[in-house]
């Protein structure tokens, strides 16, 4: 196989002189359509829902009114329903995160590190097929696999593995699985970059220098891949959140979680004012948490490198 | 590659083989689901759950239900809409993010992620109360055509991933071929057409291809922006999920994931043979998603 290298990065060029200024002009533009685009159909849309969510539903058959602005919908959508609900979403989220991590790692270290460079690129094909199969096809795979009646548990019930047909689908444990089924690809592919990216000199004269294969994992390894873990927490974490086609095709009534208590404010009780301050909450959680696990992260890589280069060289400063 | 003389032999320790094992694992548990609805899709039952007999009706019901196909050409036209607004939108904003970089640059660069990491459920739920002002309350009667919100919703996410792509191909590249073509007196329009345009082709196709399959993916913004008389195929699946499932589904998803198959087999393509690209093949892809 042979793979052409890709040219360095250019030493950059020294700017043009003032007489060909008139070059940098019509390309500078060209951001300002997708500017204008975000601006015209992500910016303002979710300012219009933070203003209905100051507003109310005045009778059954209008969808918001503004003309009394409150706070009232917030201390509604923040009802002991919704902090139930809210909680699970949380709770299925946190650990759906921790879970995709665990698996992904060990995955993503076998493929960039131990195996063979020309099957690489065919199991990392292998692992972007599902990610790019529909995620609600794939979703209703697992419905017809976890059913009580459905082939697995048939085939667990004859091997007497389990007495009772399988009581899995429409608990908030199917929704688990399935989250941290869909979820995966996106903690393995930022994973799987880091550590193809890692110099293995950098291992190696970990080794060299008396690490054993444990230290040199946790003082090189996981330090190095960092960036990579904190891109997969998020990617997972945040769509993980808001997720509402896993709870609605795996969770049932026991399963359901904040995305699904939104989408009815809109689709089925009409009270928009409500929905928009449930998603604002929504919102604020998600980016909430995430800065305070993004904050906690970076301490504990503080910590980390401050303890690693007080072992491994005491005469440093840190 | 030659193997350095220095540094341990390779050999295989019981943790790599616990490591491929786990590898392996992973691998079947990413397939498993989509292998079910492949076999599925043959079950010639009336309910897709319960497997009666193994036959390719399934296939001839979908090809011949109006409502199935009806979705579908929905769907592909809004796809290949979206592949053309993402395309000249992110192509134009990556080349000036790349080239021309300014006091805009933090700003766009936040905008983009927000869109990426914004979950899709509230994407939704702002963009229908959006389009309904637009359409219903102004008057702009553009607004209530389904089509049309259909792209305009699929292709924030789609222009945001070509705006990377291209982005992440021009700054890889130098800038000498265009000045020589201005200092040749070549126009603007000329430089971009005969230079820009041709060095970048590689990511402008694998970006258009990707904002293709993105946009055929996409089942909850577009469930909530569509109107009756155009439902895109994910969102017919998701509705006929309160009836009951019937195999033509299955059978349907198996044709569009043979689709969505050789798209990705042209994007792989396409990334591998273009020398001064990002990486080849699907590790570039994957560089790419991710955000390098």
């Amino acid at each position: 196989m042979t793979t052409i290298e890709a040219p360095a990065a250019e030493v950059p060029i020294a700017p043009p002189p003032a007489s060909r200024r008139w070059l940098r002009v019509p390309r500078g533009i060209g951001a300002l359509p997708i500017g204008l685009w975000i601006l015209l159909f992500f910016i303002l849309p979710f300012g219009l829902v933070v203003w209905y969510s100051f507003g109310y539903k005045p009778d059954i058959y209008t969808t918001h009114d503004n003309d009394v602005l409150s706070f009232d919908r917030y201390v509604e959508a923040a009802s002991p329903a919704f902090f139930a609900i809210f909680g699970r979403t949380l709770n299925i989220s946190v650990i759906g995160t921790i879970l995709c991590l665990v698996i992904a790692f060990p995955m993503a270290y076998w493929m960039a590190v131990k195996l063979a460079a020309r099957w690489r690129g065919v199991v990392l094909a292998l692992v972007l097929i599902p990610y790019w199969t529909n995620f609600l096809v794939r979703t209703i795979g697992w419905q017809i696999s976890l059913s009580p009646d459905g082939f697995v548990s048939n085939v667990l019930q004859s091997a007497h593995i389990i007495d009772t047909p399988l009581k899995v689908l429409y608990t908030s444990g199917a929704v688990q699985l399935g989250v941290v089924y869909n979820y995966l690809p996106l903690m393995i592919l930022p994973l799987y970059v880091a550590l193809e990216r890692l110099d293995p000199r950098l291992l190696e004269a970990s080794r060299d220098l008396g690490g054993t294969a444990w230290s040199t994992f946790w003082r090189v390894t996981v330090p190095l891949t960092s960036p990579g873990v904190t891109a997969g927490l998020l990617l997972v974490f945040v769509p993980l959140m808001g997720d509402y086609i896993t709870p609605t095709v795996l969770g049932g009534a026991k399963g359901s979680m904040v995305g699904q208590m939104v989408a009815g404010q809109f689709q089925s009780a009409q009270n928009w004012a409500l929905g928009a301050a449930m998603a604002v909450l929504l919102m604020f959680a998600i980016f909430g948490t995430s800065a305070v696990v993004g904050g906690l992260l970076k301490l504990v890589g503080r910590i980390t490198t401050a303890a690693t280069s007080l072992t491994l060289s005491p005469k440093e400063p840190l | 590659m030659t193997t350095p003389r220095i540094g341990r032999r390779r050999r295989k320790s019981p943790i790599d083989a616990l490591l491929s094992i786990w590898g392996v694992l992973g691998l079947a548990f990413l397939f498993f689901p989509i292998v079910v609805i492949v076999i599925f899709s043959f079950n010639t039952g009336r309910t897709l759950q319960a497997f009666e007999g193994f036959g390719i009706q399934p296939y001839l019901d979908a090809l011949a239900n109006p409502a199935i196909t009806n979705s579908i050409s929905v769907s592909l036209i809004t796809a290949a809409g979206v592949a053309v607004v993402s395309t000249v939108l992110g192509t134009f904003a990556g080349i000036a993010l790349a080239r021309r970089a300014g006091w805009w640059t933090p700003g766009l660069l936040v905008l983009l992620g927000l869109v990426m990491v914004t979950p899709e459920i509230v994407s939704a739920i702002s963009l229908l109360p959006w389009f309904v002002t637009l359409g219903v309350d102004w008057g702009l009667t553009g607004f209530n055509i389904g089509q049309v919100r259909l792209i305009i919703a699929n292709s924030l996410f789609s222009s945001a991933v070509v705006t990377f792509i291209v982005r992440a191909r021009m700054t890889g590249m130098n800038e000498s071929l265009e000045e020589a073509a201005a200092d040749l007196y070549a126009s603007p329009f000329r430089r971009f057409v005969d230079i820009t345009l041709p060095l970048i082709r590689p990511a402008v196709i694998s970006g258009a291809l990707l904002a293709f399959t993105l946009s055929l993916d996409n089942t909850v913004v577009s469930s909530f922006v569509s109107v009756a008389g155009s439902t895109p195929w994910p969102v017919y699946i998701f509705a006929s999920l309160k009836a009951s499932l019937r195999p033509e589904i299955a059978a349907m998803s198996t044709l569009m994931l043979v689709l969505t198959l050789i798209v990705l087999g042209v994007v792989a393509l396409v990334l591998r043979r273009d020398p001064g690209g990002s990486g080849s093949g699907a590790a570039g892809l994957a560089g790419t998603m991710v955000g390098r």
